[in-house]
């Protein structure tokens, strides 16, 4: 018995193995050597080369892992330099590691992250190279961005990172659901009443208008709930109490979402589900309407391949001062260099190549579909499929851009915010005990 | 223990002396630096501290006046009283009877080991899978064989106990049930033999003479259970992040990660650790009291 | 003779129906252990849009629904060969030095008697409640500081995680292996001492092979925690070829929320090597098993 269980084992795995091994043979040229690794052959060795360490963001399961690492065999095989990589996915760990790198001391030469408060600490601690610096020695630093885009660290106003891509938030539609229900695919001019209108025909066809977890990714509606109740000028203001108007304006936004809740247009385990259930409402063509970011392009193009003319991208419902077509995004994560590559003389060239390279018009073209960047020229990006086409133009319709007012907030205050969402909609707090609470955490 | 043998101490040194360097370098002094750390304002994972908080005893004051901590506790106690019954008890059951049988026995020690090879993050899709809203295992099931109406959602305020406390208790019953087969594996068939000419067999050999011959691993097992149960942390989040529904199923484990990591609040979190740490050794040297372990 | 044979039927039929009982429940609880593994394996290989629809039907390979893609995705993002030898380094490592020192310091603790017993114990449990995060940090600091962590040389960087693996399982091992060598009467050991036989000749020669069983089954359960201990290994092993299976596995099927087949061939490539040393190895235990029962 005993051995026709392990005969079994081995045979599954011989199974896995050959599987895995059939698929290796025809691996496009695309696919890159296990970066630091393979060493490129017969290279004549250019006098003086070294070994940079970089941390990004695209790893594990990223859209652009596949990029980085072409640009980064790239850049290998043009300055002879070679790079560690340490890139993982983004999550709370990622951070907790950048974090106590800086603390430790091991940070990486170059890193790729976050241009807000979360970049604070180190930026505070003087363990990164501002712009103004590094253009004092090398003029031409980032010369292919545009001034008015590179973003200033809220820590000392001072810009630190190269922006590298942006991301916007809309709305995707289901526009299968949408036929069925009878209604028809939002314009640039739709407002909050036609919205609740439509939502209002889906339900009855017993489907789901709204897909979004309450639980888990509140964030988008926030955003856009909020804008609705403000506009452009003033919607990055961050309250000082829930009584003031700014605070007032948040309390309002999250009614409009309880209103939501309240009428039922939200899936009905909103509150316990994770952001994956309630997506996939959208893919198996449950639910109408999605408010999420430039990222999730990618993983429709990789879950509803056979159907994805199903998807379009169109605007949030717009009120009040806010247009539809006014919608949040910008650039949120850059290059850094950090001041221990700075300071060693052979590292130093390394890194502002590596960056420059990285941030070039052409690569940053790759990284692009349809996402904003701060290239004087644009982005190039070729080739777009049914529904990065409807991205594109959408970001064509777009009358402003406006940072998300979340990312101005401590992460602690924003957690314990998002948190009691949960407790508004359910009428377990009030809006205005949720925002004060939240403020409180905030530093 | 009086015997000669071991009267004299020195040897101790060297018995106790590799293990305890290595507790004392990677476990103990980093939890004096967790302790420190309940006392600093630390906001953010790897971030430095930025001076005591005020005042220094501010977090075990929160701590009282936080509900979320009265829920975790009392999910968290729940938690240990559902291991103790089910996976201990459970796998005291199934080893007993695996003890009995010779047919098979091979086999069934073989395959009850399984669960604890799968990590807990595959367990949790699994898991997941199974208790999902939208066309999970049961909700499928359920729809095929009664026809209901709508889905159930298992992660609702009704159901979220049973949701939570099944997968744990599945995984670590094979864990214990080891432990067991190898504790009456240790029971030397002369001791049955003997017990058998006197007329005992069955329940009465059970009861009489194999359960006291396993009172010391019954004893590291309820320990084991208990302290396992206090800080389980991988399945319940997979499963029920974020204390999901609405904060009611959050365990001691999972409030401090989320604190930690989610919330940044990195001196809570540590608070926490020390409150964990406490009761479990408590809860430890009391069950160790009540089963006083026997040497032989 | 006649007595005698009536006597054997009716013990017969009186001994059927527990035994009846028996196989009922241990088949049934052998169905819930064996039952998820098939069910990752035949999902691994199920096309992924029908996973959330229909996983429980079996994909033969004739039908539309078998496919191989998700292991062809997995296969082809890394090196499968290194992160197995980094992962299997890294756990015989650590259950290797957690079977020396804690077998030691479990036999001292156990036979015996100085004034600071109770605190000592207090000390071992106490450490087994330290959660994983609430170390990890200050650990982090310690290793770059003696120059083992982040140092992106692939031996010292697993060595950075086999150090603080072995110290989180030793004070659970400890705990286990008191409870086994309490079971051993002292008897043999005072005769071997009446022989001329010092602790440490006792501990090497009577109860190290006396104990092996349980010896076993600790070093079991410490590997399994080291290969699948995700957060420690994610937090040292950086960079590409430092990488565990367990690492590389989590990374690919991370955010891949819902696909499902790809997490279930992610499983299925991480769990079956483990699986295949246990069944192996299962000869050694059962071998030991009753070789460890005491004689006399």
């Amino acid at each position: 018995m005993k051995k026709s269980i392990a005969l079994l084992l081995v045979l599954l795995m011989a199974a896995a193995a050959f599987a895995g091994c059939a698929a290796e043979q025809p691996a496009g040229p695309q696919e890159p050597a296990p970066a630091p690794e393979a060493p490129k052959p017969a290279e004549p060795e250019p006098p003086k080369t070294t070994t940079l360490t970089v941390v990004t963001s695209y790893g594990g399961d990223d859209g652009n892992r596949q990029n980085f690492q072409n640009a980064v065999s790239e850049y290998e095989t043009l300055t002879g330099n070679k790079v560690q990589d340490g890139s993982a996915t983004s999550n709370e760990q990622w951070k907790a590691k950048v974090m106590t790198d800086f603390e430790t001391g091991t940070e990486p030469d170059v890193l790729f992250y976050f241009l807000g408060n979360d970049a604070n600490p180190f930026i505070e601690a003087n363990k990164v190279v501002s712009l103004d610096e590094i253009r004092a020695a090398y003029p031409d630093y980032a010369g292919n961005m545009k001034e008015s885009m590179l973003v200033p660290s809220p820590a000392d106003g001072k810009v630190y990172a190269v922006p590298s891509t942006g991301f916007w938030e809309s709305m995707f539609v289901n526009t299968k659901v949408l036929s069925e229900a009878g209604v028809a695919v939002p314009g640039a001019d739709y407002t909050w009443e036609q919205f609740l209108s439509d939502c209002e025909k889906i339900k009855a066809k017993g489907l789901t208008p709204v897909a979004v977890s309450l639980q888990e990714v509140p964030h988008y509606w926030f955003e856009f709930t909020v804008f609705n109740n403000g506009n452009s000028a003033n919607h990055l203001d961050i309250p000082a109490a829930a009584t003031d108007a700014t605070g007032q304006k948040w309390a309002k936004g999250f009614e409009d979402l309880k209103q939501l809740y309240e009428l039922g247009y939200l899936p009905k385990n909103t509150l316990t589900a994770t952001d994956a259930e309630t997506v996939q409402l959208m893919l198996d063509n449950e639910a109408a309407f999605l408010i999420d970011g430039s990222w999730k392009v990618g993983f429709f193009v990789e879950n509803a391949a056979d159907h994805l003319d199903d998807y379009k991208l169109s605007y949030v419902p717009g009120k009040g001062e806010r247009k539809a077509t006014d919608i949040i995004g910008g650039i949120s994560m850059g290059y850094y260099i950090t001041r221990k590559a700075w300071e060693d003389p052979e590292k130093r060239d390394a890194a502002i190549e590596f960056v420059k390279h990285l941030t070039s018009d052409e690569v940053v073209s790759r990284f692009v579909t349809t996402e904003v960047t701060a290239l004087k020229n644009g982005a190039k990006p070729a080739g777009l499929n049914v529904i990065q086409q409807s991205a594109a133009d959408m970001c064509g319709g777009v009358t402003t851009l406006v940072f998300p007012v979340q990312d101005l907030l401590s992460a602690e205050a924003r957690a314990d915010l998002f948190g009691n969402v949960k407790n508004i909609v359910t009428g377990g707090k009030t809006a205005a005990e949720a925002i004060d609470a939240g403020l409180a955490l905030n530093k | 223990m009086n015997s000669p043998l071991y009267r004299k101490k020195w040897p101790l040194l060297i018995f106790l002396l590799p293990a305890f360097a290595f507790l004392a370098v990677f476990l103990f002094y980093p939890f004096v630096q967790n302790i420190l750390n309940s006392f600093l304002n630390i906001s953010g994972l790897g971030t430095a501290a930025a001076g005591f908080n005020e005042p220094w005893y501010h977090d075990y004051i929160k701590m009282h006046s936080d509900p979320n901590m009265a829920t975790a506790l009392k999910n968290s106690l729940i938690m240990t009283g559902a291991t103790i019954v089910f996976q201990v008890g459970l796998a005291l059951l199934l080893a007993l009877l695996v003890d009995r049988i010779k047919l098979g026995a091979k086999l069934f020690r073989t395959i009850y080991f399984f669960p604890i090879v799968i990590s807990a993050t595959a367990l949790g899709l699994l898991f997941n899978l199974i208790f999902l809203y939208n066309g999970g295992m049961l909700n499928q099931l359920f729809a095929s064989l009664f026809n209901t109406a709508g889905n159930l959602d298992f992660k609702s305020e009704k159901y979220f106990l049973a949701t939570m406390l099944t997968p744990v208790m599945w995984q670590y019953v094979g864990f214990y049930f080891v432990i067991f087969v190898t504790g009456l594996n240790n029971i030397s068939s002369e001791v049955y033999e003997a017990a058998e000419l006197d007329g005992a067999e069955g329940l009465k050999r059970t009861f009489y003479i194999t359960l006291p011959l396993l009172r010391n691993v019954l004893c590291t097992c309820l320990v084991l259970g208990i302290t396992g149960a206090l800080k389980v942390f991988d399945l319940p989040w997979v499963m029920m992040g974020e204390g999901i529904p609405m904060d009611k199923s959050w365990l001691l484990g999972t409030y401090m990660y989320s604190q930690a990591f989610n919330r940044g609040d990195v001196d809570y979190a540590s608070a926490i650790a020390v409150l964990i740490v406490i009761l479990g050794v408590i809860f430890a040297l009391v069950s160790n009291k009540l089963f006083k372990q026997k040497d032989y | 003779m006649a007595a005698k044979a009536k006597h054997s039927l009716t013990h017969i039929r009186r001994q059927k129906l527990p035994q009846l009982l028996s196989y009922t429940m241990l088949t049934f609880w052998g169905i819930t252990t064996v039952y998820p593994f098939f069910w990752v394996i035949i999902n691994s290989f199920r096309v992924k849009g029908e996973i959330r629809s229909d996983s429980f039907s079996i994909p033969w390979p004739w039908k539309a629904s078998f496919t191989l893609d998700n292991y062809r995705v997995a296969a082809a993002r890394a090196d499968f060969i290194k992160a197995y030898t980094n992962s299997l380094t890294i756990s015989l490592l650590v259950t290797a030095a957690v079977v020396i020192l804690a077998g030691l310091a479990a036999y001292a603790l156990v036979r015996y008697e100085f004034r600071l017993k109770k605190y000592i114990y207090g000390l071992v449990v106490a450490s087994m409640m330290f959660p994983v995060f609430s170390t990890i940090i200050p650990v982090f600091r310690m290793e770059v500081v003696l120059g083992i962590a982040s140092t992106g040389k692939r031996l010292l960087s697993l060595l950075s995680v086999v150090l603080p693996q072995i110290a989180g399982n030793l004070s659970f091992s400890i705990i286990v292996l008191m409870g086994f060598i309490r079971s051993i009467p002292v008897e043999i050991e005072e005769a071997a001492y009446l022989d001329g036989c010092g602790p440490i000749g006792i501990y090497f020669r009577i109860i190290l092979p006396v104990a092996r069983p349980s010896f076993a089954t600790v070093s079991i359960f410490a590997f399994l925690w080291s290969y699948n201990d995700l957060f420690t290994q994610m937090f040292f092993l950086r960079f590409p070829e430092e990488r565990t299976i367990t690492l590389l596995l989590n990374e690919i099927s991370s955010q891949a929320g819902v696909n499902y087949g790809l997490m279930a061939a992610s499983v299925v490539l991480v769990v079956l090597p483990v699986l295949l040393v246990y069944v192996l190895l299962q000869k050694n235990i059962i071998k030991g098993l009753t070789v460890g029962a005491i004689k006399g």
